[in-house]
């Protein structure tokens, strides 16, 4: 589903079909799916558990090749890329939020915020001041010195997103960024990764089930059966429900 | 940079332990291994490193200094005569047999000259101790044997036959195969219960004006045949002749080896499914990471990282505790050898052990595929 109000995208998905084999049986995950992502924009897929939506996920941010089709990134054919390229597109370019915050038990806040950093190139007086700035963005400035065991859930995903916006990435993906938090924390995430697609035109692409989240994006694919069903602006919330995993 | 691996090692250190301890063990059994053969089979050259001369003539061919034959008396002339020779010295070598009160053993005796100023076990012979050989028939022998000898200094004892006094103990004569007996020469040739020193002595030592050219003298007095068969060797020469002897002929060379291979293999079996559970412990966040773009040549370098760390933990630890052993068993005679070699090469087999795992241990991070963090 390509919206024809904005002539260039960040990130396309052209007629993207993948499958994989399970034990002797092939399954088709996706099928011929298209759609077009806006810059500056939170833009959500949801749908029911199976549907696809997190293999979508990974084959947008180049995670995963796609069988058929293509998929376009800040210009690029992600299948043109090697994996070595991918990956320095992917330092360059692209942040990660999980559901499972990835944070290394022995690093502080400030030092998982720094560490891809320093991959990307950055001197350490940069890089120190990059992290907290962005530690500061998520409100996690006075927490910086704590490691992971010291934070509350809530407190290790605004990390994560730390640590995901600290290289300033033009294109954001989130996996289920609130699953494992409670509403308040779920609230607080949804409304950072608004104010980080507002603020600093960054393309955020989230894959949820959570309601708050779908109230908070700018665009809803919703998705079933490894295909895109609709796309609204603003979705009816009782057709939404229906659709929550 | 911040170091991840360092971080990590430190943080979770109870997760590397098993790391560690592998390597470390497998640097000090190496090192204690190899310090005890040298040091066993340097007491078979105890001869050679505990005396000051410089050249050694014995029957050709000698492999080892425990297996010499008679050289002729008239040698001794000949040596005497070349400008660079200093001093020469007969030094007599006899089997023999030791019977005391409490029991019997068997010995070697070593028939020295026992002036103040003589070359042989020089090193291990104080002065006073050495002249106290001129009374016939007094031996000294090292003090770790004294009970092995069931005597104890002042008693007397036989050798073939012959009595004996003990007159003092010295330390440094532990000798392989047997027990060192010191005695004067005429003790010694008293004790010849064959009678083979008629001939002449085991062996004639020399002490050279210039010890900087042993080698060019040895080389020029070698091998005139009017003075019946002999040959020349430097000291040095001669006890490494000698150990090495020992070493290969006894097979304890490839009993080290052996031993080397299995406890390597052992170390490096334990430490890398330590460091690849530690890396599949943290799989998550090296996906992560790998999501976000640091390569996984980046990540490779992590784990190998910290396995050189842990070779490093492991090497301090062994050299603490391998130090503290060797002093021990010095204290206790237990000779041991530890040279640079020794040492070099056994941190070559911590960080061998490190490596090796931290390889096996960089194949785990195959499964760090950030798309199975998307589900």
């Amino acid at each position: 589903m390509t919206s024809a109000a904005t002539p260039t995208y960040p990130l396309r998905a052209l007629n993207v079909s993948k499958s994989f084999l399970v034990g002797r049986i092939r399954t088709q995950v996706l099928t011929d799916l298209s759609l077009d992502v806006e810059a500056g924009r939170l833009t959500l897929i949801a749908g029911p558990s199976g549907c696809g939506k997190s293999t979508l996920l990974a084959i947008l941010s180049g995670l995963l090749r796609v069988e058929a089709g293509a998929v376009q990134a800040l210009g690029k054919d992600l299948a043109e890329l090697s994996r070595h390229e991918l990956e320095r597109f992917r330092l360059s370019h692209t942040g990660f939020i999980f559901q499972e915050f990835g944070l290394f038990p022995a690093l502080t806040a400030l030092e998982q915020v720094e560490l891809p950093l320093h991959y990307l190139g950055m001197s350490r007086a940069s890089a120190r001041v990059r992290a907290e700035q962005s530690l500061e963005e998520v409100g996690m400035a006075t927490r910086s010195r704590l490691r992971p065991s010291e934070l509350s859930g809530g407190e290790k995903q605004r990390v994560a997103i730390a640590r995901a916006i600290a290289k300033e990435p033009a294109l954001l993906f989130a996996d289920e960024p609130t699953s494992a938090l409670d509403a308040a924390n779920g609230a607080l995430v949804i409304d950072l990764l608004h104010r980080i697609a507002r603020s600093h035109g960054t393309t955020v692409l989230c894959v949820s089930h959570d309601p708050r989240v779908i109230s908070h994006a700018d665009r809803v694919f919703q998705m079933e059966d490894g295909r895109i069903l609709e796309s609204h602006p603003r979705p009816p919330t009782p057709i939404l429900k229906g659709h929550t995993a | 940079m911040t170091s991840l691996a360092l971080k990590t090692l430190i943080y979770e250190w109870r997760r590397f332990l098993p790391a560690v301890l592998a390597v470390g063990f497998a640097c000090l059994l190496q090192l204690l291994q190899i310090a005890f053969v040298l040091g066993i089979f340097s007491s078979a050259s105890v001869y050679i490193t505990g005396s000051t001369a410089q050249l050694w003539i014995g029957y050709p061919g000698t492999q080892s200094v425990n297996v010499g034959r008679p050289v002729h008396e008239e040698l001794r002339s000949r040596l005497a005569m070349d400008p660079q020779v200093q001093r020469v010295e007969p030094f007599l070598w006899l089997d023999a047999d030791w019977r005391s009160a409490r029991g019997g053993a068997s010995v070697i005796v070593s028939g020295i000259d026992e002036r103040p100023n003589g070359l042989m076990f020089a090193h291990v012979l104080p002065a006073e101790l050495r002249a106290q050989l001129t009374v016939p028939d007094t031996v000294i022998v090292d003090r770790a044997d004294l009970s092995k000898l069931g005597v104890n200094v002042g008693e007397w004892a036989t050798i073939n036959g012959e009595r004996v006094r003990i007159i003092g103990v010295t330390q440094g004569l532990r000798a392989l195969g047997g027990v060192n007996v010191v005695a004067s020469l005429q003790t010694a040739r008293h004790l010849d219960a064959g009678g083979s020193t008629s001939i002449g002595p085991t062996y004639f030592v020399a002490q050279l004006r210039g010890p900087d050219n042993a080698e060019a003298v040895a080389r020029r007095l070698c091998c005139q045949a009017s003075f019946g068969p002999y040959e020349v060797w430097t000291a040095k020469a001669f006890a490494r002749r000698s150990e090495l002897y020992w070493l290969l002929d006894t097979g304890a060379g490839a009993g080290v080896m052996f031993l080397a291979v299995i406890v390597f293999a052992a170390g490096a079996a334990i430490s890398s499914q330590a460091l690849m559970a530690a890396v599949g412990g943290s799989l998550r966040e090296y996906a992560t990471l790998n999501a976000l773009g640091v390569g996984i040549a980046s990540l490779r370098w992590v784990v190998l990282e910290q396995a050189l760390w842990v070779g490093a933990a492991g090497l301090l630890g062994a050299a603490a505790l391998g130090g503290a052993l060797l002093l021990l068993a010095r204290s206790q005679d237990v000779p041991v050898v530890l040279d640079i070699w020794v040492t070099l090469l056994c941190m070559g087999v911590a960080l061998g052990v490190a490596v090796v795992s931290g390889l096996a241990a960089v194949q785990s991070l195959r499964r760090a595929d950030p798309a199975t963090l998307l589900r």
